[in-house]
C-alpha cells in the first residue's frame, strides 16, 4: 500500500470501503482502534519523558515543578481525554479478542454497542474522580 | 480490496497475533489498577488534602513492593503491546512489509532500550527512603 494518487482514490475514494457513507459499524471500530493505539504508543513515550524529570539535576524539584504545570485544569482536562482514549482502545479490544475466541461474532454490532456503553460508564466514573481537578471549587 | 485481503495472522504471524491478545487482556488489569490507584485515587487521598502529586507522594507509593511489582509489569507489557501493534499497522504498508526483517529488528531494539529506560527513571523514587 504505496500512497500514488490513483492507490489513494482506490483506498478513500467515493467508492472506497473508506469513504465514510460505505464504513460499517466494524469498520470504524477498526479505525478508531488504530488511531487511538497510535496516540497512545506517541502518549507512552512522553509519559516516560515526563517520568525522567526526577532523574535530572535537582530531581525531586524538577519533578514536582512539572506536576505543579501538569496539575492546571486545562491539562487536566486533556489528560482526561487521554482516560477516554483508553477506555475507548480497551472495550474495543476486548470485543477484538472475543471474537478472536469465538465469542459473539454473530452478534458483532450488538457487542459492539454494548462494549461502548460500558465505554460511556467508565467514562463517566472516570469523570467523577477527575471532576474537582478540572472544575477546582466548582459544583460537586 | 478483498483479493488482496489476507488474514493477519499470515502477514504478521501466528506468535505476535496470540501474544497481542494475551497481553491485551493483561493490560486491561494491569492498566485499571495503575490509572486507578496511582493517578486518581489513592494518592491524592493521602496526601494532606492538596491535590497535587508529589515526587514526595510517588515515593511513598512506590516503597510499597507490589507497586513497583506492578509498574514495571505494565511498562512490559505495554511496550510489547505498544510496539507490536505499531508493527501491525506498519505490515499493512508494502515498503515496510517488504522489509520485516529490519522492522523487526528496528522495533525490538526500541522496546529493549526503551524497557531500560523506563526501569532506570523509577530508581529515583524507589531508592530514596
Amino acid at each position: 500500500m504505496d500512497l500514488s494518487p490513483r492507490m489513494f482514490k482506490w483506498l478513500f475514494g467515493r467508492n472506497s470501503e473508506f469513504w465514510p457513507t460505505n464504513m460499517k459499524t466494524g469498520m470504524w471500530a477498526w479505525i478508531g482502534h488504530r488511531l487511538t493505539g497510535i496516540i497512545l504508543v506517541v502518549y507512552i513515550f512522553m509519559h516516560l519523558s515526563f517520568i525522567t524529570t526526577a532523574s535530572l539535576g535537582d530531581g525531586p524539584k524538577n519533578f514536582d515543578a512539572l506536576m505543579a504545570v501538569t496539575s492546571q485544569p486545562l491539562l487536566v482536562a486533556l489528560d482526561f481525554l487521554l482516560v477516554f482514549v483508553v477506555i475507548y482502545h480497551a472495550m474495543n479490544g476486548l470485543r477484538v479478542v472475543l471474537f478472536d475466541v469465538g465469542l459473539g461474532i454473530r452478534r458483532q454490532k450488538a457487542v459492539f454497542w454494548a462494549m461502548m456503553a460500558m465505554a460511556a460508564v467508565l467514562t463517566v466514573v472516570g469523570l467523577y474522580f477527575i471532576w474537582h481537578l478540572i472544575f477546582p471549587g466548582g459544583a460537586a | 480490496m478483498s483479493e488482496k485481503t489476507v488474514a493477519t495472522t499470515k502477514i504478521a504471524g501466528t506468535w505476535p497475533w496470540a501474544l497481542q491478545r494475551i497481553s491485551a487482556v493483561a493490560l486491561i488489569a494491569l492498566l485499571g489498577i495503575h490509572i486507578f490507584m496511582d493517578h486518581f485515587k489513592g494518592i491524592t487521598e493521602e496526601h494532606s488534602g492538596d491535590t497535587l502529586i508529589t515526587f514526595f507522594d510517588v515515593q511513598m507509593r512506590l516503597g510499597q513492593f507490589i507497586y513497583v511489582v506492578i509498574d514495571y509489569l505494565l511498562l512490559a507489557f505495554v511496550l510489547f503491546h505498544g510496539l507490536n501493534g505499531t508493527r501491525t499497522v506498519l505490515l499493512d504498508f508494502d515498503r515496510f512489509g517488504k522489509h520485516r526483517k529490519a522492522l523487526d529488528i528496528g522495533l525490538w531494539i526500541l522496546g529493549v532500550a526503551t524497557l531500560v529506560w523506563g526501569i532506570v527513571i523509577l530508581f529515583p523514587f524507589i531508592q530514596g527512603d
